[in-house]
C-alpha cells in the first residue's frame, strides 16, 4: 500500500488535512459565536452611546451619558443590590443542596435512578409552570401557610415578624427569598448533576486507604470527598454565579416587569428588559446590557482567583 | 341559533377567502395618489362618491392583537366574518400574539415588519406615536369621509398626537365602575362617605377578608383623586398636581382603607385579581370594568352582584377612570390600504356592533347600542377620565406610587407623604423627557 511504503510524507499529509477537517469543523460553530456572541457584543457597546430609535436606528450620540444615568437610577441600584443578594445567597444554597443530593444518590441504594430522575425533575419542568405553582403554593392561603399553622410554627414566623396569612411573593421584605428558595429548588437537581459526575470522577482506592486508616464517613467526606470536589466546586459556583446575575424568568412571571412589589423583584436583567420594551429606549438597554457584562466578567475573575487557576475539568 | 348564523358567517367566509386570494396586493401606497378629496359620506357610500373607496380594495391583511379570553377570540370572529361578507375582496391573516405583546410588537416594529393591523393599548400609545411607530391615519378617513365625531372624545385624543394628527381608532372602551355582591350589600353606596360606613357595617362579616378589593396603585387609585377633586397633572397636562392638599389628602383618604381594615389587595386575599375575589366572596365591593361580565359569568355565575355608578366624592361631581384601546397601523405596514378598509369596518358602527355584541367589550362610539349589561360602563363614559394614555412615560409614574405605596402600607405607617413625593419626581421626570 502507498500508505506503508512511505510512511513519512503520508502520515505528513494526513495531519495536515486532519488538521483542516478539524478547523472545518470548528469553523460553522465559531461563525456562529464570533457573530452571535461577540458580534453582537460589540454592537450593543456601539449602541450604547447613541440616543436610539428601534425603527430608524440612531438618532443622536450621547457618549458615556447612558451610562451616567444607569449608575445614578435608583431603581438600578436596586436592582444591582437585588441581583447580588440573589447570587450571594442562592449559589452557595443550591451548591449545598445539589451536593447533599449528589452524595445521597450516589450511594448503593435502592431506587437510586428513580432517585435521580425525581430530584432533577423540576430543572426539566418549564419553569413558567413551575413558577405559577410556587405562587400558588406560597399564596397567603395556600399550602404553605397552612401546614405551619397545622404544625404549630406560626410562633417560630411571628418571631420574624410573618403572620400567619403572610403573602410570600407579594411583600416586598420576603418576596426574593421565596424566590431564591423557588430556585434553589429548581436547580438543585442540576448542580447534583454536575457534582455526581465529578463524585464518580474520584478513585475509589482513595476511599479504601481512608477506611484502612480508621476514617468514618464524616471525616471521609470532609476530608477526602469535599476537597477532591474542588473542580467540580469552580464549575458548579461558576455557572452558578453567572446564572444568578442573570435571573429573570421566575422574577418577570412572579413581579411583572416592574419588579413588584416595590422594586423587591426589579433584577438586572429585568431592568435590562424594562428600559427596552417599556421605555423603549434601546441605547440605555444596550448600555445596561454592557454593564451587566462588566459585572459577570469581573465576578468570573474573582473567582478564578479564589478556586484556582487551573480548574481539572 | 347564533351558533348556526356564526356557521353560516364562518362558511361564507371561507368561500370568500378562496376568491379574493388571487387578487394582487396593491402595496403601501399612500390613499393621496388614489383619487383627489372628496368631502362627506359614510363609509358605505357609493363606490364613487368617496377619494378612497374601501370596496375597489382588494388583497390580503394581517391582523395582530392579544387575546385575553376564548370569548374574545370567538367574538373577534364574528366580526371579521361580518367584514367578509361586507368587503368579500380582502382576506384577513389573523395573528394571535401570544405573550408579551408588547414587547413582541416592539421587536417587529423593529424589524420593520409590523402586522398590518394591529391592537394599540392606551397605556403606551402616546409612547408608540412618540416613537414614530404608527402610520397618521388623517388622510384616510379625510379621504373617505370617515367621520370620527362619534366616538367618545376622551377614547381618540390618547391616540392623537400632539400636533393633532390621528394615529388610531379605539375599538372599544371600558370604565371602571362599582361592582358589589348583591346578598351583602342592599343599597350601592352613593357617595365616599356611604362607601366608608357601609365597608364598616360589612367588617368582619361571614368569609370576607376585607370589605372592599383594592388595587395598590392608581389603576383604580386615580379614580378616587379625581372623586375628592385631586389630580395627577394640571388641567393642560403639563406640570403635576399630585402634591395639591386635594390630591395629597385623596391619597391619605385611599390609603385609610387599608389601615381601618376596610381594604385589601386581591393579592394579601389569595387572589389574582379583585374579580376573583368578588367571586369567591373574600370581598364585597370591587372596583372593575365591563370585562368582569363575562368572568362571573363563566367563573362564578352563582354569586349574585351587580354593577353601580362609581360614588361621588367630596369633588361633588360624578368621575370615574377609562381604559381603552385602539386599532392601529404601521408605517412599515405593508398593506396600508388594506389595514384601513378593515380598520374603518371594525371601528365603525356596523363592525363595532358585531365585535361588541360579543359580550365582552364596551363601544367606543355613541352610535352603537349598548349590549345587554354594560349599561352603567357605558354611562361613566359621558363623564370619565382617561385611566392612562394621558401622558408620556406613564408607566414609571405608575411605578413610583405604587412602589411606595405598597411600602407604606406593608411597613403598616400609612403616609402618603412618601408617596405623593416619589409620584411627584416621577412626573417631573416623565415631563421633562
Amino acid at each position: 500500500m502507498a500508505g506503508a511504503a512511505a510512511p513519512k510524507p503520508g502520515a505528513r499529509i494526513g495531519a495536515r488535512q486532519e488538521t483542516l477537517a478539524g478547523y472545518a469543523l470548528v469553523a460553522v460553530p465559531m461563525l456562529f459565536f464570533l457573530v452571535l456572541n461577540i458580534g453582537t457584543f460589540f454592537y450593543a457597546a456601539y449602541i450604547s452611546v447613541w440616543k436610539w430609535n428601534i425603527r430608524t436606528g440612531p438618532v443622536e450620540f450621547v457618549g458615556l451619558r447612558n451610562f451616567e444615568r444607569i449608575l445614578t437610577d435608583p431603581v438600578f441600584q436596586s436592582a444591582v443590590k437585588n441581583t447580588i443578594y440573589y447570587t450571594v445567597i442562592w449559589v452557595p444554597l443550591t451548591m449545598a443542596v445539589g451536593l447533599f443530593l449528589a452524595v445521597v444518590v450516589n450511594q448503593k441504594i435502592r431506587g437510586q435512578t428513580a432517585f435521580r430522575a425525581a430530584f432533577y425533575f423540576p430543572a426539566i419542568a418549564s419553569s413558567a409552570a413551575i413558577t405559577m405553582l410556587w405562587i400558588f403554593l406560597v399564596s397567603p392561603y395556600g399550602l404553605f401557610n397552612e401546614v405551619r399553622g397545622a404544625l404549630g410554627l406560626n410562633p417560630l414566623f411571628q418571631f420574624f415578624g410573618y403572620g400567619p396569612n403572610e403573602n410570600w411573593i407579594g411583600d416586598y421584605r420576603a418576596a426574593m427569598n421565596t424566590v431564591i428558595v423557588l430556585n434553589a429548588w429548581t436547580t438543585s437537581g442540576t448542580f447534583m448533576l454536575f457534582y455526581l459526575a465529578s463524585l464518580q470522577a474520584i478513585s475509589h482506592e482513595v476511599y479504601e486507604a481512608a477506611a484502612i486508616d480508621g476514617a468514618d464517613a464524616w471525616q471521609a467526606f470532609w476530608r477526602i470527598t469535599f476537597p477532591l470536589l474542588r473542580p467540580g466546586h469552580f464549575f458548579v459556583a461558576t455557572v452558578g454565579v453567572i446564572g444568578g446575575l442573570q435571573v429573570f424568568d421566575q422574577a418577570f412571571i412572579a413581579g411583572s416587569p416592574n419588579g413588584d412589589p416595590a422594586n423587591a423583584l426589579m433584577t438586572i436583567v429585568l431592568y435590562l428588559y424594562n428600559t427596552l420594551f417599556i421605555q423603549i429606549n434601546p441605547g440605555y438597554a444596550a448600555a445596561v446590557g454592557i454593564v451587566l457584562f462588566v459585572i459577570i466578567f469581573t465576578a468570573t475573575l474573582i473567582q478564578r482567583q479564589l478556586f484556582g487557576r487551573t480548574p481539572g475539568w | 341559533m347564533r351558533r348556526l348564523l356564526t356557521f353560516g358567517v364562518a362558511a361564507s367566509l371561507v368561500f370568500a377567502a378562496c376568491g379574493a386570494a388571487a387578487s394582487p396586493s396593491p402595496g403601501a401606497s399612500a390613499p393621496a395618489s388614489v383619487a383627489p378629496e372628496t368631502p362627506g359620506g359614510s363609509p358605505e357610500a357609493s363606490p364613487t362618491a368617496a377619494g378612497f373607496d374601501p370596496n375597489s380594495i382588494s388583497g390580503s391583511v394581517t391582523l395582530g392583537q392579544w387575546e385575553s379570553s376564548p370569548a374574545e377570540r370567538s367574538a373577534l370572529a364574528s366580526a371579521l366574518a361580518a367584514f367578509k361578507v361586507t368587503y368579500p375582496k380582502i382576506t384577513v391573516d389573523q395573528q394571535t400574539i401570544a405573550g408579551d405583546y408588547r414587547a413582541q410588537m416592539i421587536t417587529r416594529f423593529g424589524a420593520h415588519n409590523p402586522p398590518d393591523i394591529f391592537y394599540v393599548n392606551a397605556e403606551y400609545a402616546q409612547d408608540w406615536i412618540d416613537q414614530g411607530f404608527l402610520q397618521p391615519l388623517n388622510d384616510y378617513a379625510q379621504q373617505q369621509g370617515f367621520d370620527t365625531s362619534p366616538f367618545f372624545k376622551d377614547y381618540v385624543n390618547i391616540f392623537t398626537g400632539k400636533d393633532g394628527t390621528i394615529y388610531g381608532l379605539p375599538k372599544d372602551g371600558n370604565t371602571i365602575a362599582m361592582a358589589y355582591n348583591t346578598d351583602l350589600v342592599s343599597t350601592p353606596p352613593a357617595t365616599l362617605d356611604d362607601l366608608i360606613s357601609t365597608a364598616q357595617s360589612l367588617k368582619g362579616q361571614g368569609s370576607l377578608k376585607a370589605p372592599l378589593c383594592l388595587n395598590p396603585g392608581l389603576d383604580r387609585g386615580l379614580a378616587f383623586i379625581y372623586a375628592q377633586g385631586g389630580s395627577l397633572l394640571t388641567a393642560d397636562n403639563s406640570a403635576q398636581a399630585i402634591d395639591a392638599p386635594e390630591s395629597k389628602a385623596a391619597v391619605q383618604w385611599y390609603m385609610d382603607l387599608f389601615k381601618n381594615g376596610l381594604g385589601m389587595t386581591a393579592s394579601d386575599m389569595g387572589d389574582g385579581w379583585c374579580g376573583e375575589a368578588l367571586g369567591k366572596g373574600d370581598a364585597a365591593i370591587v372596583f372593575e370594568g365591563g370585562w368582569l361580565l363575562g368572568y362571573m359569568q363563566s367563573s362564578f355565575p352563582d354569586v349574585k352582584w351587580a354593577f353601580a355608578e362609581m360614588p361621588t366624592g367630596s369633588s361633588g361631581s360624578k368621575v370615574t377612570i377609562s381604559y381603552t384601546a385602539a386599532y392601529g397601523i404601521g408605517v412599515d405596514s405593508a398593506n396600508k390600504d388594506q389595514a384601513w378598509v378593515v380598520m374603518q369596518y371594525l371601528t365603525g358602527p356596523a363592525g363595532m356592533a358585531v365585535w361588541t355584541g360579543g359580550g365582552i367589550a364596551v363601544p367606543s362610539r355613541t352610535d352603537v347600542p349598548v349590549p345587554a349589561g354594560f349599561d352603567v360602563i357605558v354611562k361613566g363614559a359621558a363623564y370619565s377620565k382617561p385611566g392612562s394614555g394621558f401622558m408620556k412615560g406613564y408607566n414609571d409614574v405608575q411605578k413610583a406610587f405604587q412602589d411606595a405605596f405598597t411600602k407604606q402600607i406593608t411597613d403598616k405607617t400609612y403616609s402618603a407623604d412618601p408617596v405623593v413625593a416619589a409620584t411627584v419626581d416621577a412626573i417631573n421626570k416623565a415631563l421633562s423627557q
